[in-house]
């Protein structure tokens, strides 16, 4: 019998599954669409991200989100942005390539750093290197961790500091290096006077000075033979002189080292100093105790949204690899394809921002910001990411260049009459609200090179003093200086590679406080710097004492080498020569 | 209890089936499909409409989706090294970039690497699975087939309503 191959009779129920299926997705494509959204936005970002309302008009192919509520990765209880209502243009021919292209996104009602009743951090809570998003932070985060600098610990009145292991100290391999390097130069330097054989120039030329002493002024032959040895002689003398050059070379070296060991010391100084857990109650340093903590989250929040950037934006075609989609079983990698003269696999062509600052305030303002080019694949659509926003006393400005191999990301903002929360000093039992203020942030990244400036300025600051302020004496020292000041100008910066950049913070406070805590506490952190010192060198000296005498000795030996043998060569040159003269001198009857 | 009972009824239904071995067998196969590659993708689609419009065992079909579900849990460490060496050979780029810039094509998430991984187990393991299962069922048929039939429990089995709805896609 003949077995059919196809089940006619099925294709009736499969329709019918197909239609319910449809009806399905017709009923629930918002609400699908909706909780994807979320899912992927929050896997993107690191944060909750939460839609109230979502509804997908594919026929017009529009998209319209309502009550979007983005959290902060870095704040528990704060929004990154609200939005009342985002309308997107899409285009609907990609989507059949799975390729988001939008045409155009209104967003209204955008605020900025919204309270909220639930911690929205994803990222932070899971651990470090979850996502591409918990990777990024966790970077980030140890990256701001290296600016950690001794804050204000003085309160106590006690000086501490931690043992001072000599194998951290840079001294001790410089002096072994050092005294290597002697040792070195002084076999060179014996090898080199052994190779000049000046042993049987000399002795041929005392041989011919004495056949010459007995010679006539008509013994020609004689007289060349010394002319021949003068010769030979200067000869030896160059080479003398050439191996005087390698010796002063040699030893300009070495003195050079033993200059970098007094470097080193001072660096070794340094270190200990660290250890006393005290700030230099320099200006500079004072102004960074008091500040750096607070001035260093900015700049760490930008880098962490400019390095999620790079990562979900990167230049070039190759086939990326990122995390696949979250579901019961593994999710594996998604690999990206990029081709050119292709869609990219996401493009916001432009969107135009309506958003206020301070929504809470009598009379908010109303600002107005565009984007353009935001792009997964920036090397397909050609051009950087751009985006700006106006209004009154704002001025921001955001450009995420990916094009070329060395990706380019500045961003410049610049805010007035903004109220920022209180926060407290670190280190001292003060708060500090800076009230309306100004401030200023540029940005640059540059391949992996960071140029960055913070500022805060305000005159109308206020200072209240915490509940545990009355057993400090540092707390009363540094009120005494503050309270009075009611403007604040601080300013902070980072410049250099990016693993590790200069950071340094100043405002005009720091003459102030530092001068106040100088007069109280200068004797005793001098004493225990001191201190600190006569620990290095006693741990130092034992090591650098005999290298500088071996250093000296290694000096004299080879100079002094070097002088014997160009006095031997122009003793013996010199009589040659004088009895040469006195056989060849006219004689006049 | 109640999915183990089904999944009883399945393998005796299936066994006893008036279906041929070889459409057993390839019930199996295509069922293995499902339960070895991540379910909620387009090409289950199809090896569900294959399922149903092909004159094969539905009940072979839901047996291997069953029985290989947990294998594709279990070996989706492999299905990912296998994805992840072919996504990212230098010698196929050329092939995925083209696929990936195609209509409809990426849609199948054959960029994942637990997709494409699973998804080629399965066809490189559909010639094995489906010549095994046909000889085993062959034997089981020739050897205990008749008594198993004959028995009380087996009976009881088939006698549930759940067994009634599995006859109307039998072969």
């Amino acid at each position: 019998m003949r077995v059919k191959i196809f089940r006619w009779k099925a294709i009736g129920p499969l329709l019918i599954l197909l239609v319910i299926a449809g009806v399905l997705w017709w009923v629930f494509a918002d609400t699908i669409a909706r909780r994807e959204s979320q899912k992927v936005g929050t896997q993107l970002l690191g944060a909750k991200v939460e839609i109230q309302r979502l509804h997908l008009d594919l026929a017009h192919g529009k998209v319209l989100i309502q009550g979007l509520t983005v959290a902060s990765p870095h704040e528990a209880l704060r929004n990154l942005l609200q939005a009342d209502e985002l309308v997107a243009d899409v285009d609907l021919v990609p989507l059949t390539e799975k390729k988001l292209i939008i045409n155009r996104i209104a967003a209204n009602g955008l605020r900025f750093g919204t309270a909220r009743q639930t911690d929205g951090r994803v990222a932070a809570k899971s651990g470090e290197g979850q996502g591409i998003a918990g990777r990024v932070l966790a970077e980030t985060h140890q990256w701001a961790s290296q600016f950690q600098v001794p804050v204000l610990q003085l309160a106590t009145g006690k000086i501490s500091f931690d043992s001072l292991d000599p194998r951290r100290l840079s001294t001790i391999p410089a002096a072994d290096a050092l005294g290597a390097r002697a040792d070195s130069s002084r076999r060179a330097w014996q090898l080199a006077v052994d190779t000049l054989r000046l042993g049987p120039t000399l002795d041929t030329a005392r041989a011919t000075l004495e056949k010459l002493r007995h010679a006539r002024a008509t013994d020609l032959a004689t007289l060349n033979e010394a002319r021949q040895a003068i010769e030979r002689l200067k000869r030896a003398r160059d080479r003398v002189t050439m191996l005087e050059r390698n010796v002063t070379q040699g030893v300009s070296n070495l003195k050079s080292g033993l200059a970098g060991l007094d470097t080193a010391r001072q660096r070794d100084y340094a270190f200990a100093r660290g250890l006393l857990k005290l700030p230099s109650l320099d200006a500079p340093a004072v102004g960074a105790a008091l500040f750096g903590p607070g001035a260093i989250r900015p700049f760490e929040q930008v880098l962490y949204y400019m390095q999620l950037a790079r990562r979900y934006m990167p230049p070039g075609l190759l086939p990326r690899a990122t995390t696949g989609p979250s579901r019961v079983r593994r999710a594996g990698e998604n690999v990206r394809f990029p081709k050119e003269r292709n869609l990219p696999g996401f493009l916001v062509r432009s969107a135009e921002l309506s958003f206020q600052l301070q929504p809470n305030a009598e009379q908010p303002q109303r600002y107005a910001g565009r984007l353009s080019g935001l792009t997964s694949d920036p090397a397909l659509y050609g051009r950087p990411t751009i985006a700006t926003a106006t209004g009154p006393q704002l001025g921001a400005g955001l450009m995420l260049n990916h094009l070329h191999d060395i990706p380019v990301d500045t961003a410049g903002a610049s805010v007035g009459g903004v109220r920022f929360p209180a926060f407290q000093v670190p280190g001292v039992p003060l708060r500090l609200d800076p009230g309306a203020a100004t401030t200023q942030l540029g940005f640059n990244l540059n391949g992996d090179t960071i140029h960055a400036r913070f500022a805060i300025r305000s005159s109308s600051v206020h200072w209240t003093r915490d509940s545990g302020f009355a057993n400090s004496t540092i707390g009363e020292l540094i009120w005494r200086a503050v309270s009075g000041v009611s403007n604040l100008d601080v300013e902070a910066r980072l410049s250099g590679a990016l693993h590790k950049p200069g950071f340094a913070v100043r405002s005009n406070l720091d003459q102030a406080i530092g001068a106040q805590l100088r007069g109280v506490f200068g004797e005793q952190v001098a004493g225990a710097e001191k201190q600190m010192r006569d620990r290095v060198d006693a741990v130092v000296n034992d090591k650098v004492g005999p290298v500088r005498a071996r250093v000296t000795e290694v000096q004299k030996q080879a100079q002094a080498q070097v002088a014997q043998q160009r006095a031997r060569l122009e003793e013996v040159q010199n009589q040659l020569e004088q009895r040469l003269r006195e056989l060849t001198r006219i004689r006049l009857p | 209890m109640f999915a183990l009972i089904k999944l009883i009824q399945s393998l005796f239904g299936a066994l006893h089936s008036e279906g041929t071995p070889g459409q057993l067998a390839a019930g199996i196969v295509l069922g293995s499909f499902l339960g070895l590659t991540p379910l909620v993708n387009v090409h289950n689609a199809v090896i569900f409409a294959a399922l149903v419009l092909l004159n094969v065992s539905f009940a072979g079909g839901v047996l291997g989706w069953a029985l290989l579900i947990p294998f594709g849990f279990l070996l989706d460490p492999l299905f990912d090294w296998i994805g992840h060496n072919l996504l990212l050979a230098p010698s196929l780029r050329g092939l995925w970039t083209s696929l990936y810039n195609m209509p409809i094509v990426p849609l199948t998430n054959f960029n994942n690497t637990i997709v494409l991984g699973s998804f080629v187990f399965a066809v490189l393991f559909a010639l094995p699975l489906f010549f095994a299962t046909r000889l085993g069922v062959t034997r089981y048929r020739a050897t205990i087939g008749e008594r198993v039939r004959q028995s009380k429990w087996y009976r009881a089995v088939t006698a549930s309503k759940a067994y009634n709805v599995y006859k109307m896609f039998r072969p």
